[in-house]
């Protein structure tokens, strides 16, 4: 048996802090496999949106699917095994070892008091050699570079065995090599991935589909090519910018003036 | 490690994914050599443990021996068989009043010692896991300051209802009705975190700590402040067999439900927005785990007063020693906060002997100068940021 990519869906999701609405009636249909870039102005809510997949967000209306199961109406064990989130918190308090953070991953699956089975340590295994972690295995989390503490906190991702990846600007602190690097690891996954992406190129290079947000609401969403246009970078972004193609990946190229 | 290394081949790679992808009992999940631990110093974790015992047994050994009367090794040894085999197993051929010493004052204070300093380490180690602070400790919540205070209302109106245990009973009541306030204070707006949890302990050992100053200054017994500094420093010097249970049944209980949560714990130290995704219902399991210490550590400081610096440092040395993974290092942070406590009540009551010190003095000597130099250790290694 082996686990599929999962199907995500947000229906009218909406969530507010009091009087302040940070997301409103955002609609998505994601297909197993697909993968979503969001991507939009600071604060425009995305990082809030994706809350409410991984079960900290409680959308003030709406409902979150996956495999259409409510994940709200889910305990959060049973979230944590379907959901996986790379995020910006780093475990760097603690002397925990790459290890340690990895191994975190597999709690949702198991019971109290239940030991790690040959299983636990064979996923956890198989994320550290995919990640090229092995000769940190033993090195405390803190001392880790950037991109090696983002390759942890993706296996950490990955040993949970989710049906969906959700990413809040995994690019984040990294250089270009490792920005590439990831989104080129997590693409070739062939897992269902939803991104918060802070380069609107990248976004085009990587994703299948794109969802725009600006002020909480979803301003375009479809191909690169339809989202990533002249007037919606002008109105938006609010920036004037060239559209061109990238002649090595005839991906979308967006040029600021 | 050369980080610009490609990730795997894509046939390895699709090995490793077909891996991660497979459920129990499937074929493609290969058993692979079972992993030596992740330790952060070069110390197997049963060696570690069995070294950790070793030193235990040795201090409370030693605890039987030293005191005003010095009892010879062997002697202490072998009332210790006799006791624990409930017989003349080894031939008495030693004074009786040895027997009296060790079995009603000298047993009793090590264990009494040893279950205080375990139930402080383990407390110390799972608080700075709710408040995901390494330099958080016990007395951080509030709720020792919150015993001090029920002591001294009995200490100072010297009120009898109990008989001898009144003390302790209106210690731990302190200790509850802080409990009670801090927990309704930090959960303002009905999420707990760690940064009001460790502010509404922080106001309310303020408060406790001048009301009990009021006190003691306005009280007309003019002992009352001798008495007062004495209980708040902590001592094993009360400890009597009928005094053992509760803080022994509170270790055990506390203890188990902490190995219990251990990977529950482990979560905590990811961040709240993680734990969450990693499947933890952050904020009802950090209330839980609020009220468990807090009800420990009230148990602990109303039958020994406030010892500090144990369960701040201790939990330090241990992951050290095994590593941050609760679930090794909650049964290292026992034992060795156990030998902590012994040693120092050893070192309390011999360094000037007749004379007793208060043990709090001792940990809070060998404590704060290690706590330091971790905090600057710290600064050195995080580049100077906090």
């Amino acid at each position: 048996m082996s686990i599929a990519p999962g199907s995500l869906q947000l229906e009218n999701v909406s969530f507010a802090i009091g009087e302040r609405t940070l997301v409103r009636d955002v609609s998505l249909t994601v297909a197993p496999g697909e993968m979503i870039g969001l991507i939009g102005p600071n604060g425009a809510g995305k990082s809030s949106l994706l809350r409410t997949i991984y079960r900290t967000n409680r959308p003030s209306s709406g409902r979150v699917t996956v495999n259409g199961e409510n994940i709200w109406q889910r305990p959060a064990s049973w979230v944590a095994r379907h959901v996986g989130a790379v995020l910006q918190d780093m475990p760097a308090e603690f002397p925990l070892t790459v290890r340690d953070v990895i191994a975190m991953g597999r709690s949702a699956h198991k019971r109290l008091l239940e030991a790690d089975s040959t299983h636990d340590r064979a996923l956890i295994a198989a994320a550290i050699d995919l990640l090229q972690l092995r000769p940190l295995e033993t090195r405390t989390f803190r001392t880790l570079s950037g991109g090696e503490r983002q390759r942890t906190l993706v296996a950490r991702a990955l040993v949970q065995q989710p049906a969906v990846l959700v990413l809040d600007e995994p690019t984040n602190h990294l250089d270009i090599h490792h920005q590439l690097q990831l989104l080129r690891f997590v693409r070739s996954l062939g897992i269902t991935v939803v991104a918060a992406l802070h380069d609107l190129n990248l976004a085009a290079m990587f994703c299948d589909r794109i969802m725009m947000l600006h002020q909480g609401e979803m301003i375009a969403t479809g191909t690169p090519e339809a989202v990533l246009t002249e007037e919606n970078l002008a109105d938006i972004f609010r920036i004037e910018a060239t559209l061109v193609r990238n002649p090595r990946t005839n991906t979308i190229w967006v040029m600021p003036a | 490690m050369n980080e610009s290394r490609p990730l795997p081949a894509p046939t390895d790679q699709q090995r490793l994914l077909v891996v991660l992808r497979s459920t129990p009992g499937s074929p493609a999940s290969v058993p692979r050599a079972p992993f030596a631990g992740s330790r952060v110093a070069g110390l197997p974790y049963g060696l570690a443990m069995v070294l950790l015992a070793g030193i235990l047994l040795i201090l409370g050994v030693a605890g039987l021996m030293l005191g005003s009367v010095h009892v010879p090794a062997p002697v202490a040894v072998g009332v210790l068989i006799n006791w624990l085999l409930g017989g003349e197993v080894i031939p008495a051929t030693w004074r009786a009043v040895y027997d009296t010493i060790i079995i009603e004052t000298r047993i009793p204070r090590v264990i009494l010692a040893g279950v205080v300093g375990a139930t402080l380490g383990a407390s110390g180690m799972t608080i700075q896991a709710i408040v995901r602070n390494p330099l958080a400790g016990p007395s951080i919540l509030g709720v020792s300051n919150g015993a001090a205070t029920g002591a001294v209302i009995v200490m100072r109106w010297g009120l009898i209802g109990l008989g001898a245990f009144t003390l302790y009973t209106s210690a731990f009541a302190g200790a509850l009705v802080t409990l009670v306030i801090v927990f309704w204070v930090a959960r303002a707006g009905g999420r707990m975190t760690p940064t009001r949890l460790v502010l509404a302990g922080i106001a309310m050992s303020s408060v406790l700590s001048a009301l009990t100053s009021l006190l003691v200054l306005t009280s007309p017994d003019p002992q009352l402040a001798a008495r007062v500094l004495f209980w708040t420093l902590g001592g094993f010097g009360s400890a009597q067999w009928k005094l053992l249970p509760l803080p022994t049944i509170a270790l055990v209980i506390g203890l188990g439900l902490m190995l219990v949560q251990a990977r529950r714990l482990n979560l905590l130290m990811a961040g709240d927005e993680s734990a969450t995704a990693l499947g933890l219902d952050v904020n009802r399991f950090r209330q839980a785990m609020f009220v468990l210490t807090a009800a420990l550590i009230g148990v602990v400081v109303a039958v020994s007063g406030v010892i500090g610096f144990v369960g701040l440092i201790v939990p330090h040395i241990v992951r050290f020693l095994v590593g941050a993974d609760h679930r090794r290092a909650l049964p290292a942070v026992a034992l060795m906060g156990a030998s902590f406590t012994i040693g120092a009540d050893l070192f309390a009551r011999t360094v000037i002997a007749p004379i007793e010190l208060p043990v709090g003095i001792i940990t809070a000597l060998v404590g704060g100068p290690f706590f330091i130099w971790l905090l600057r250790r710290d600064a050195r290694s995080n580049g100077g940021t906090p």
